[in-house]
């Protein structure tokens, strides 16, 4: 209801702002002037953004005596290669990167399936407590890891669970904030949508995986990417239910390489573009994923 | 129509398939049915939630009674209500809270206004855009502890790129407010140097993420509605605020809810980038209070309390949202 | 349909029985306690040789590591009843804080590697074996140990860890800076007020660009000043005669201390950084950058240090190593570095192997290769009397600095360390009241607060303790 407000005044600023932009509508000249502007915007803001990186892969060629010079360098002349060698070969990072890929995919799979149907549930059917129940599932974002951590160990520890995947992984297999992001794109999903699969004779289920979670792929897809970074961020948890390098993940291996590198900044550096050169990659892949998802969601028709 | 769901409540009750077809002749009510549906859809993620975080949640509201012992196995001893008395009136508390509460005003608007510039800019119908919207997501790549180490080193005082210009104290070193106004009450309420730059990285390593969610926002904007309003004359400006704004809003409100919850949750740049909190407890946010109280101080009670404290805090937050900002939100329906 | 309906089953039969195995319980053994007395014999009795146990390092990085490693090695080839499996804990707060947990959830190490200051704290986890239960046990000959670290261990005159790493804090100075100011290289400062002197003498002649001193801000410096100038730090005998309830470093030391730091600082003599995260070296990266000329820190960095000036990255240093220019008083530096704890929970037969294992770090000739690889002190008489570790000191004389100082102090209550229960809360007050200090409060003003905040800290914990 009280969104009206927002909309109406918005079609009449539209109307009213209509006549004078098409009075000045200008030229074919001034259009690739503002084509041109609009690129450099870009540019200027994509610089700013990508410049922490880029910085970081140049301090990874460089020397240390270079880095630490009163005189910053943008531009390796003589880059150092061999600095991303010695990351790899000192900081284990393979290990690291594999264990942090298994742990990360665990968790993901895991909250994909937990959020969808726990989301679905909450849009699409009615039982009693459901408002409270979405209250609970909120609240589980409220409750920050770092605090449940003593009494989490000891729950794993009477699994049996002390250095291993599941220890690592089952914990986060559910996520309050994927139920409400699923909840709230499926509640976007238009009314007639339901009733037509309804009077397709779809249940529940075929609703779900026929309509609802195509429909929703670019949420879910954005979800895939947060669990995913949410679990590759970990460090602290790792750290205390782990032994050893056999089953440490990359956030820990990146800690342990700055701790052992302190006079060679630069293989620091080197060690932190292996760190997320793989997300780089993945992302790349998801991107398309993600645009075609999105496109697919929006000719919905 | 009726076989998997029946199937699903059999498989729920933790009987083996092959027991459905008995199960099938009972009539449910399509209420009944729909009901035990909805339990059984949530109970994977209540199941974990229960274990991991509502018992231990649960058992800090035990521990805060009591005054613990530094180490397990030791008596423990019942304060009643004292511990949280004297915990939440601490000004080291106050402090720490204010921090946190400072530390979400600046990363969270921040974080969402970026995030829509950058996705509205890179929304443009140009050739190449793709690479931008890369670009502009590339953070999303970067861990916290990716950000923290390029961030912590690049802002270090002895090989950080401003090593040269950087006076005593330091970036991170430097409890003094960022910027200088003598009015005490307001001083007081001023980030200090250090916590803004932990802010600053924090936003960067954000950014991907907001810009992602914008961008997934706008594209559930139907092109159709800006067409029309381009049609009808509407200025890029205009566009923006009457079509594209109203209808992103159940992002935005998302982003707020959850990148507030996010920020008063905030730990491992402050773990990674500052001296424990420092300097001077500027950046001694309350997540990272309460595991100071519990690694260092080694009290459980003491970071039981904090940790309710913090609980209630961003319920409160929460909740003020759903209440003020809710109202405004425009879901398509 | 029918497919979809046996995946979905099937799919969330896994799900559900995933979970549902979450909530069964497993019964877990909590490890039995024994007596308290230490089996020596247990080792000859096992069954199954080698015994396997696990050693927590607790942080030791780069020469350190590679050293511990290599003499762990050494140990399990030489013999067949031990196998030691090295575990590096990445810091010394992180190893205390996951025995912590280990204490309730079973998983803990046999031997393990606590910082100088966890000495309080180990006791009251009531899960160590005290070495002098062994010591008695098997009459083992302490008197080759340095007196001074077996008193530093020793609490109500029982030694709680086996010693094995000590290091102290020493004066690291550039020589070619001091050259090129007008110093002599081979006379570096041994008071606070000729610190100052030469600081001053360092920025003047535009030698060093940030400033003369690069100043940790390590409240291990208030504490080995205070030992320097025959100062307690808490009362109660140091905490050795019983648990101390109070600071006593408020005191004329104290303030000519933190008049000091104020003055380096004000007058711009130092620079600061932090003993905790990532800007915890950035001192000694400071003198090597020649922004500083000269910073004290702990003597063991010094393997590590000579490796990386190996390595030709720095060379507009030349290190020179002195003693800790210290206040008035006569005192001595305090015993620091880490000690290593034998865990009474384990079996019978693995406290014995741990016992070995600690027996052997603590031997003349461990010591000996350990203090030559690290620049840890060599903590045997007769391992500091060996020949390779006397050419070594010849040889190099940075690495005898420690061991030196060490001897060089008086044995009183004093020099023998304070003993506090939050150590770390004490240690946290004190470095907040010197950055008050920094903002402007007055030396004198800091040091009484950080004496009552000190002492609620204390307080705090003994209330926690005792009651």
């Amino acid at each position: 209801m009280s969104v009206e407000p927002i909309t109406l005044r918005g079609t009449e600023l539209s109307g009213k702002a209509g006549t004078e932009v098409e009075a000045a509508r200008p030229g074919k000249r001034g259009r690739r002037l503002r084509i041109f502007g609009r690129y450099v915007a870009l540019s200027v803001l994509a610089f700013i953004v990508l410049f922490p990186i880029y910085i970081t892969i140049v301090n990874s060629l460089l020397q240390p005596s270079q880095i630490a010079a009163k005189s910053p360098t943008f531009f390796p002349t003589s880059p150092q290669w061999h600095t991303y060698s010695d990351a790899w070969s000192s900081g284990h990072l393979g290990a690291y990167l594999r264990n942090s890929f298994i742990q990360t995919g665990l968790i993901v799979a895991g909250q994909l399936v937990t959020s969808i149907l726990a989301g679905y549930a909450f849009a699409f059917l009615r039982f009693p407590f459901k408002r409270t129940l979405f209250v609970v599932f909120l609240a589980t974002l409220m409750v920050p890891f770092e605090i449940t951590i003593i009494t989490n160990l000891q729950t794993i520890n009477t699994l049996g669970w002390y250095d291993s995947f599941a220890a690592l992984a089952v914990p986060f297999l559910a996520t309050g904030f994927g139920a409400f992001l699923l909840r709230q794109t499926f509640l976007q999903l238009p009314q007639d949508l339901q009733d037509a699969a309804k009077l397709d004779g779809y249940g529940h289920l075929r609703f779900l995986t026929r309509v609802a979670v195509p429909l929703a792929r670019p949420t879910i897809a954005a979800l895939a990417v947060f669990s995913f970074l949410s679990a590759w961020n970990q460090y602290l948890w790792p750290l205390l239910v782990t032994k050893d390098d056999r089953l440490r993940t990359v956030q820990i291996g990146l800690k342990q390489l700055r701790a052992t590198n302190i006079d060679q900044v630069n293989i620091t550096f080197a060690g932190t573009v292996i760190a997320f050169i793989p997300l780089v990659i993945l992302l790349l892949i998801f991107q398309k994923q993600l645009v075609r998802g999105l496109t697919a969601g929006a000719v919905k028709g | 129509m009726s076989t998997p769901v029946d199937a699903v409540v059999a498989a729920g009750s933790g009987e083996p398939p092959t027991a459905a077809p008995p199960l099938r002749r009972r009539r449910f009510s399509r209420g009944v049915r729909e009901a035990g549906l909805g339990y059984l859809l949530l109970l994977p993620a209540f199941l974990i939630f229960s274990v991991f975080i509502f018992y231990p949640f649960f058992r800090n509201f035990y521990l805060g009674f009591f005054s613990t012992p530094p180490f397990p196995g030791q008596p423990k001893n019942y304060v009643a209500l004292d511990q949280y008395k004297d915990v939440l009136t601490s000004s080291e508390f106050l402090d720490s809270l204010k921090v946190t509460v400072i530390f979400a005003v600046i990363t969270v608007p921040v974080g969402i206004a970026l995030g829509i510039l950058l996705a509205v800019l890179a929304h443009q119908k140009l050739k190449g855009v793709g690479i931008y919207r890369a670009f502009f997501s590339s953070t999303v790549a970067t861990s916290i502890a990716v950000a923290s180490v390029i961030f912590g080193t690049l802002l270090s005082p002895q090989v950080g790129l401003l090593h040269g210009i950087q006076t005593e104290p330091s970036i991170l070193q430097n409890p003094d407010p960022i910027i200088n106004i003598s009015l005490p009450v307001i001083r007081s309420f001023i980030p200090s140097v250090a916590l803004t730059a932990v802010a600053v990285t924090t936003i960067w390593q954000n950014l991907g993420l907001s810009f992602i969610l914008m961008s997934a926002g706008l594209q559930a904007v139907p092109d159709e509605l800006q067409e029309a309003a381009e049609i009808d004359g509407a200025g890029p400006w205009t566009r923006f605020w009457s079509v594209t704004l109203p209808l992103l809003s159940p992002t935005i409100f998302f982003a707020f809810v959850v990148g507030s919850i996010f920020a008063f949750q905030t730990f491992g740049q402050i773990d990674l980038l500052t001296p424990r909190g420092g300097p001077l407890k500027t950046t001694n946010v309350l997540t990272y209070y309460i595991y100071d109280q519990l690694q260092f101080s080694k009290n459980d009670g003491k970071a039981a309390v904090l940790a309710i404290a913090l609980f209630g805090v961003t319920l409160l937050l929460t909740l003020i949202q759903f209440q003020f900002l809710e109202r405004r939100v425009s879901y398509e329906r | 349909m029918s497919r979809f309906v046996k995946r979905s089953t099937a799919a969330f039969a896994a799900v559900v029985l995933a979970v549902v195995g979450l909530a069964i319980p497993v019964a877990g053994a909590a490890p039995a306690q024994s007596s308290g007395k230490c089996p020596v014999n247990a080792l000859k009795n096992a069954k199954n040789k080698p015994v396997d146990i696990t050693y927590w390092q607790g942080g030791l990085q780069r020469a350190n590591e590679e050293a511990i490693l290599r003499l762990t090695d050494q140990f399990n080839s030489s013999q067949n009843d031990v196998h030691v499996t090295v575990v590096n804990q990445t810091t010394y707060a992180d190893t205390l804080n996951k025995f912590r947990a280990g204490l309730s959830s079973g998983d803990l190490p046999d031997l393990v590697q606590i910082e100088d200051t966890g000495l309080q704290q180990m006791i009251d986890t009531q899960a160590v074996l005290p070495a002098q239960a062994c010591v008695d046990a098997e009459k083992y000959d302490l008197s080759d140990n340095l007196k001074r670290v077996v008193d530093y261990y020793s609490v109500k005159g029982k030694l709680w860890p086996v010693p094995f790493n000590v290091s102290n804090p020493v004066l690291y100075y550039n020589k070619k800076a001091f050259q090129s100011a007008g110093l002599d290289p081979n006379n570096p400062p041994k008071t606070l007020d000729e610190v100052k002197a030469a600081a001053q003498k360092l920025k003047d002649s535009g030698t060093v660009s940030q400033a003369g001193f690069g100043m940790k801000l390590d409240p291990w410096y208030l504490e080995q000043w205070s030992a320097l100038g025959g100062k307690a730090y808490v009362n109660n005998g140091n905490g050795r005669k019983s648990r101390a309830t109070s600071t006593t470093f408020d005191n004329a030391t104290g303030k000519e201390i933190f008049t000091f730091l104020d003055t380096m600082v004000k007058q711009g003599l130092a620079r600061t950084n932090p003993a905790d995260g990532s800007s915890a070296f950035d001192n000694l990266l400071g003198v090597g950058n020649g922004n500083f000329g000269m910073t004290i820190d702990t003597s063991a960095a010094l393997g590590t240090i000579q490796q990386v000036l190996a390595s030709g990255q720095y060379p507009d240093v030349e290190l020179g190593v002195a003693p800790m220019p210290g206040p008035k008083g006569k005192g001595g530096v305090l015993v620091g570095g880490g000690a290593n704890y034998i865990v009474k929970k384990s079996s019978p037969e693995k406290q014995a192997a741990a016992w070995q294992y600690a027996k052997f770090l603590n031997d003349p000739q461990t010591q000996a290769d350990w203090s030559i690889a690290t620049g840890y002190v060599p903590i045997r008489q007769s391992a500091a009397n060996m020949p390779q570790v006397q050419q070594y000191w010849t040889a190099n004389p940075g690495f005898k600095v420690a061991y030196d100082q060490l001897l060089a102090g008086v044995a009183n209550t004093a020099t023998a360390g304070p003993v506090i229960g939050d150590y770390q809360g004490v240690r946290d007050v004190v470095l907040d009241s010197e950055q008050q200090m920094f903002n402007g409060m007055s030396p004198s003003a800091a040091l009484k607060l950080a004496k009552q905040n000190a002492n609620g800290k204390i307080e705090e914990y003994n209330s926690r303790v005792s009651g």
